[in-house]
């Protein structure tokens, strides 16, 4: 049964809602102990469910701005949940985060397409998505070009300014160019919506237990908040 | 039924810019079909009116006949016409928009609708004839790969009719006759096939028809192999050979690993004062990676670059400034060091002497544009006007980076004659990395053939010979 199938990942659209409500009830309740008790085990539990890389991804970055929180707040109110209440916002927005991070544009296109979300709207998001990476990379090779052309100095803004936003246009140009007209040619219509799917994302017993889990932690934090 | 069919076809941009007047043209299926010609006469032009890209996308002012399928495709939506007739675009890696090799393939058959089951085997079929992994990331594909995907994608859709706009651009030797071969089986079950390319040295043998574009017609060839011999012969080598002992560049073992990928290993070759290096070697093989070690963009993972211009290089804190006004590079794309408002003031940024500017314009035939936007010139242009600008700087070591690809045979000759007269005049040391038959050895005093392998080969101008199959 398509259900109880293995599969490699959680489905999107149900780790963006345990992401969402994850952020929302840590928001709300973040004055209180027991959300800092909650936020752990989401936390734990979604390495449980191989969000780990993730989860060790973010712990650094966390530590640091809650140290420096916690102890601005602690010190600044004089008072120990004042602190708290900062590490659980910082804390739910961090740990919310993580089953976003880890959906492939692809796959998320294709829940919403499932959905019969317009093609547009998913197809501009997966192009936005899929466009920071090579932003980067152009941004590091013009830099890289402008020291090739004695134009890096920062201390030089005329020039620096020239020798980066021209080049920086200019490419962003060509590339939404030539992107625009190849996925015309390769058949994408704004006024057609009838496109297939290659690999439909399905919910199975592993989404739905994640869940549960969530709904359960939250029950249990409005219980005991 | 012809595949593709243009009767008395009259296009104009504007006024100014009339491309083709009473021009025709057919193809058939079961042949491949070479659109040849210099570079802004209306190859692209025609490939677009062929595809629908105009009038849908481009705009201007068209009368005639285009027949597709024995159907005339005036007033068709782009989306209609491409389900008929199959476009692989230039710089490829401006279009790829996912992660991994099978979800960019099966991106156009999601788009026409097509059944879950038959994409599985159209990306078996396709993966398979242009030799592509579907589980592979995009991003970490070299630039022959990268246009392999987009040739796959458009080939999954499935149309009879194909047009490649310069698809061997980014290919080695190798990679180029395999597409061809493809390409040629394609044909000879059915498909009409329409290439775009300069390079006709490799798209010679399997060419069965020949039109040139230009003077506003797009004539049928009639001696094919006077035409194309005519227009792949090797550009003449007329420089002294400069065989000196002095060095300015030592590699020894050099290696370069990204994210545990190796991608040189063990590389050690010597390269001598005022030589002209030519770098060989087949897509995803390094020779970029090496240039950019040697010219420290990049550092190397193992071994060591020894330099010989001048000892304060060698020292850890040196000024990078001072580094690239004595190693000059020229990227394959000029987009990328092009700033300045006009061609003078891109040369004058490097160079303060009125009258070394204006030798440097003449030099590289760039005096009647001296007033005009760098990014208003041809490209060809602007790849000279970029040469130029870091030729401003006199360095003692210039670096190129496929500085002829995707030119006419005009601009390429041109092209390679002055980059050899700089070369006279400096006594530059030249390191470039082509994939072109037509001008390897007139930049070449010695060759450096690097090997899947790791393998290094040095050789000289007779070695390229034997590197292309000549």
């Amino acid at each position: 049964m398509a259900f109880f199938k293995k599969k490699e990942h959680i489905n999107p659209l149900m780790a963006m809602f345990v992401g969402v409500t994850i952020l929302i009830v840590g928001l709300i309740f973040a004055k209180t102990y027991a959300a800092s008790y909650f936020l752990s085990g989401a936390y734990v539990l979604l390495i449980g469910f191989g969000y780990y890389k993730s989860c060790i991804r973010i712990l650094p970055a966390f530590i640091i701005l809650s140290a420096i929180f916690f102890l601005a707040f602690y010190y600044g109110k004089n008072s120990l949940i004042a602190g708290v209440t900062m590490v659980n916002r910082l804390g739910a927005i961090f740990v919310g985060l993580i089953p976003g991070m880890n959906i492939e544009p692809i796959c998320m296109t294709r829940s919403l397409n499932q959905l019969k979300v317009p093609r547009a709207i998913t197809l501009g998001m997966l192009i936005t998505i899929s466009f920071m990476p090579l932003l980067r990379e152009e941004i590091a090779r013009i830099r890289e070009a402008m020291k090739t052309r004695g134009a890096g100095n920062i201390l030089n803004p005329k020039v620096f300014y020239r020798a980066f936003i021209i080049p920086f246009v200019i490419r962003l140009v060509n590339i939404s160019d030539t992107l625009a007209l190849s996925i015309e040619t390769r058949g994408f219509s704004i006024e057609s919506n009838n496109a297939t799917t290659y690999k439909k994302e399905t919910i199975n017993v592993v989404d739905v237990t994640l869940l549960l889990l969530v709904i359960v932690g939250v029950v249990l934090l409005a219980v005991f908040k | 039924m012809r595949a593709v069919e243009l009767n008395n076809i009259s296009f104009k941009y504007n006024e100014k810019a009339i491309i083709f007047k009473d021009a025709s043209f057919f193809v058939d299926y079961g042949e491949v079909v070479l659109v040849s010609g210099h570079s802004g006469e209306g190859k692209s032009t025609l490939m677009s009116i062929i595809s629908g890209i105009i009038p849908n996308v481009n705009y201007g002012e068209i009368s005639g006949d285009v027949l597709i399928q024995g159907e005339n495709i005036k007033d068709k939506k782009l989306n209609y016409v491409c389900r008929k007739v199959g476009i692989v675009l230039q710089n490829a890696d401006s279009q790829i928009i996912n992660k991994y090799v099978e979800d960019e393939i099966v991106f156009a058959c999601e788009n026409i609708a097509m059944p879950q089951d038959k994409m599985q085997k159209q990306i078996n079929i396709v993966c398979n004839l242009l030799k592509l992994n579907p589980k592979d990331k995009t991003r970490s594909l070299s630039g022959g790969q990268k246009q392999k995907l987009i040739t796959a994608s458009t080939l999954a859709m499935g149309q009879k009719i194909l047009i490649l706009d310069e698809p061997l651009a980014n290919l080695d030797k190798d990679g180029a006759k395999k597409l061809m071969d493809v390409l040629k089986s394609l044909a000879k079950s059915g498909y009409a096939i329409i290439i775009v390319e300069h390079r006709l040295d490799v798209v010679m043998p399997y060419v069965d028809r020949v039109y040139h574009v230009g003077n506003k017609n797009i004539e049928l060839i009639d001696d094919k192999e006077k035409y194309l011999l005519s227009q792949i012969k090797k550009v003449e080598v007329n420089t002294n050979i400069v065989d000196t002992k002095e060095l300015i560049f030592r590699l020894d073992n050099v290696g370069c690993k990204i994210k545990e990928k190796e991608i040189l290993k063990n590389i050690s070759f010597d390269i001598q004062k005022g030589s002209r290096v030519v770098l060989l070697g087949e897509n995803g093989v390094g020779k970029t990676t090496l240039i950019r070690i040697i010219s420290r963009l990049q550092k190397a993972t193992e071994g060591k670059v020894s330099q010989y211009i001048d000892e304060k290089f060698d020292k850890k804190l040196y000024s990078k400034r001072q580094w690239f006004k004595k190693v000059g590079i020229v990227y394959q794309n000029p987009d990328y060091q092009l700033f300045m408002p006009t061609v003078r003031k891109e040369i004058a940024f490097g160079v303060k002497d009125n009258k070394e500017i204006d030798d440097i314009l003449e030099m590289f035939n760039l005096k009647e544009f001296e007033n005009t936007h760098p990014q208003s010139l041809s490209e060809g242009q602007k790849r000279r006007l970029t040469i130029a600008a870091v030729a401003g700087y006199k360095p003692d070591v210039l670096v190129l980076d496929e500085p002829t690809v995707g030119q006419d045979y005009k601009v390429l000759q041109e092209m390679v004659a002055i980059l050899n007269r700089l070369h006279e005049t400096t006594k530059n040391t030249m390191i470039t990395i082509t994939h072109d038959a037509r001008c390897a050895k007139a930049l070449c005093d010695r060759a450096i053939i690097l090997k899947k392998n790791g393998e290094v080969f040095v050789g000289g101008p007779e070695d390229v010979d034997r590197y292309f199959g000549n």
